[in-house]
């Protein structure tokens, strides 16, 4: 049974069928992806790309039309698939009768988690994401921050070995969203796959190792964000060059940009580059500055999604 | 096994913990408390020496056992009045606690955690019967103990409708779960199974309306509505019978409710296990 993914999908599809007018929308279409174990994992995709609904078929939420999901070697449809996985969903609605002790203690025993050991890790939990002083107040109290950390406490509570974020930082201020991210640390330290549904780019470029990009419910890119974003060009930045050489250059180069007197110009590859530094010294000119570029992971999505 | 109980009792605990927040259990308790205060006003005017009295003045009076029949009499107009009274009060209060917890953003974490589907409505279920008994029990109980005290006769038999009027309710929230897991909607889960206990009055009158009935295929269908509907009024009627010592013809009223649950439960667990949420 062990497996060396946390999450396998082959082929997983949802379509939702309209009963009377014979409509079909596919929210998620043959999505084959695998998460390995120990891995930080950034799910990102326009609205309506189909995370949720993929999300929701991992924990059973949402049965898939066809294909299957497994989690930990184990199918997602068992309810032993899902003891080890810490979710955090979307626009949890956590019931505003509970007090964040209450709800961490009931969630926890939902995990199987006995009596004595809950009251000795909610304490934990809540000192973990900052809100010890807030256990016994009623969560209707709560901020939207406040809930979204006590929300990662709740899945922390019960060691899963897999993290399953919908936008974690959602409504969290930047100190508490760099809280979240220690946190997230630390369970990555010791091996927890974390698999984040964001919108906030800049958030899982920072934190994910790897990820993949959904549009119109299948899987439009995925990769190692390092790979994703690196090594796209050289950028020369040069002063005062005569028009025949600007010519040449911009010849060559992928895009020009003018600022502050500068001119920016941006090579593809490492031999482009050189040939226009050659061409700069031949004639005595002045180079400011040459770099290697990399692509965002936004400038990586809205090219894929934009296709 | 031993997670399996664990999460049961965190899913009763949950009942309990909405029900008292939303004031539901204090309300039925504050409904039951008036209910208790009014038999003890009653015991005030001396019901039952007046009535003592009546059957003396307009009859020959036959020591206690005419008493004794006044006072299982009385008691059997309690209890069913009870058991109505109770059974409302516990479909109104609780339609609510099935569709809360079926609201988007509360339900995908419950299905998260290792726990079945099955496993989340029935504890749920039981969560509900266990609120509404408490308060039932309290309900009767309390009025046993001030007839019991104000007669001197103390009628274990009475006791009969914390059975029946639990065993009603439990019957009733099936329909109350299945209204709520296909339409999420309390007040239509009330209005269903408010209907049913109206029906089951006017089905249980089938040797009277056969009888009224001219064709065979329409006596079928009453006949087939009585039997595969719930028998609120006949357990009702049973309740009295056995309070009072009467006879009464047989435990079908049991037996078909039982199956007529024990049918639109099963229902509801399927429906609810192959819902997208």
């Amino acid at each position: 049974m062990a497996s060396d993914y946390a999450i396998e999908t082959s082929d997983l599809a949802k379509v939702y069928r309209s009963r009377w007018k014979r409509r079909e929308v596919r929210a998620v279409d043959g999505i084959s992806l695998n998460v390995a174990r120990g891995s930080t994992f950034g799910l990102l995709g326009p609205n309506g790309a189909g995370k949720t609904t993929f999300v929701k078929m991992l924990l059973s939420a949402v049965h898939p039309t066809r294909g299957n999901a497994l989690i930990f070697g184990r199918n997602a449809r068992e309810p032993e698939a899902r003891r080890p996985i810490g979710y955090l969903p979307e626009n949890h609605r956590f019931p505003t009768y509970f007090t964040g002790t209450g709800m961490l203690d009931f969630y926890a025993a939902l995990s199987g988690m006995e009596s004595r050991e809950r009251r000795k890790r909610i304490p934990e939990m809540l000192e973990l994401v900052g809100l010890e002083q807030w256990g016994s107040v009623r969560i209707g109290k709560y901020s939207k921050g406040m809930l979204q950390r006590l929300g990662l406490a709740q899945a922390l509570i019960h060691s899963p070995s897999m993290l399953i974020l919908d936008e974690p930082t959602d409504g969290v201020d930047p100190v508490g969203r760099m809280q979240i991210r220690e946190v997230l640390t630390r369970c990555e330290e010791k091996g927890v796959t974390i698999f984040i549904n964001s919108h906030l780019l800049a958030e899982v470029e920072l934190f994910c190792r790897e990820v993949a990009i959904l549009d119109k419910g299948k899987v439009a890119l995925s990769g190692k964000m390092q790979d994703l974003t690196s090594g796209k060009g050289y950028r020369l930045t040069v002063g005062e060059t005569p028009e025949a050489l600007m010519e040449a250059l911009r010849a060559k180069a992928t895009s020009v940009a003018s600022r502050n007197g500068f001119v920016d110009f941006q090579f593809a590859t490492r031999q482009l580059a050189n040939e226009a530094v050659d061409l700069l010294r031949a004639q005595r000119c002045e180079i400011e500055s040459l770099a290697p570029t990399t692509s965002t992971l936004e400038e990586v999505f809205v090219r894929t999604v934009a296709k | 096994m031993k997670d399996s109980l664990t999460a049961t009792v965190a899913l009763i605990r949950d009942t309990f913990r909405e029900a008292l927040a939303r004031k539901i259990f204090w309300g039925l308790f504050g409904l039951s408390t008036v209910m208790i205060l009014f038999f003890l006003f009653l015991l005030r005017i001396d019901l039952m020496e007046g009535g003592v009295a009546f059957v003396s003045a307009f009859g020959r009076f036959n020591g206690t056992r005419d008493v004794d029949k006044l006072v299982r009499g009385v008691y059997g107009g309690i209890a069913a009045f009870l058991y109505t009274w109770g059974m409302f009060l516990a479909v109104f209060a609780s339609a609510g606690l099935i569709p809360s917890v079926l609201e988007p953003g509360r339900i995908e974490l419950l299905l998260s955690k290792p726990v079945s589907r099955t496993h989340i409505l029935l504890g749920r279920y039981v969560g509900n019967v266990l609120v509404v008994s408490c308060n039932i029990i309290y309900l009767v109980l309390g009025v046993w103990i001030i007839l019991g005290i104000k007669t001197g006769i103390w009628s274990p038999l009475f006791l009969v409708s914390i059975a029946t009027t639990i065993f009603a309710f439990a019957v009733l929230l099936s329909v109350v779960i299945l209204i709520g897991v296909l339409f999420e909607s309390a007040a239509l889960a009330t209005m269903v199974a408010s209907a049913l206990m109206v029906m089951s009055i006017i089905l249980a009158q089938t040797s009277f309306m056969l009888r009224l009935l001219s064709s065979e295929w329409s006596r079928q269908i009453w006949r087939t509505l009585y039997y595969s509907l719930p028998k609120i009024y006949d357990l009702g009627s049973m309740t009295l019978n056995a309070i009072q010592s009467r006879s009464f013809d047989g435990f079908m009223p049991i037996w078909t409710s039982a199956l007529f649950a024990a049918v639109v439960l099963g229902c509801s667990l399927m429906i609810f296990a192959r819902r997208d949420f």
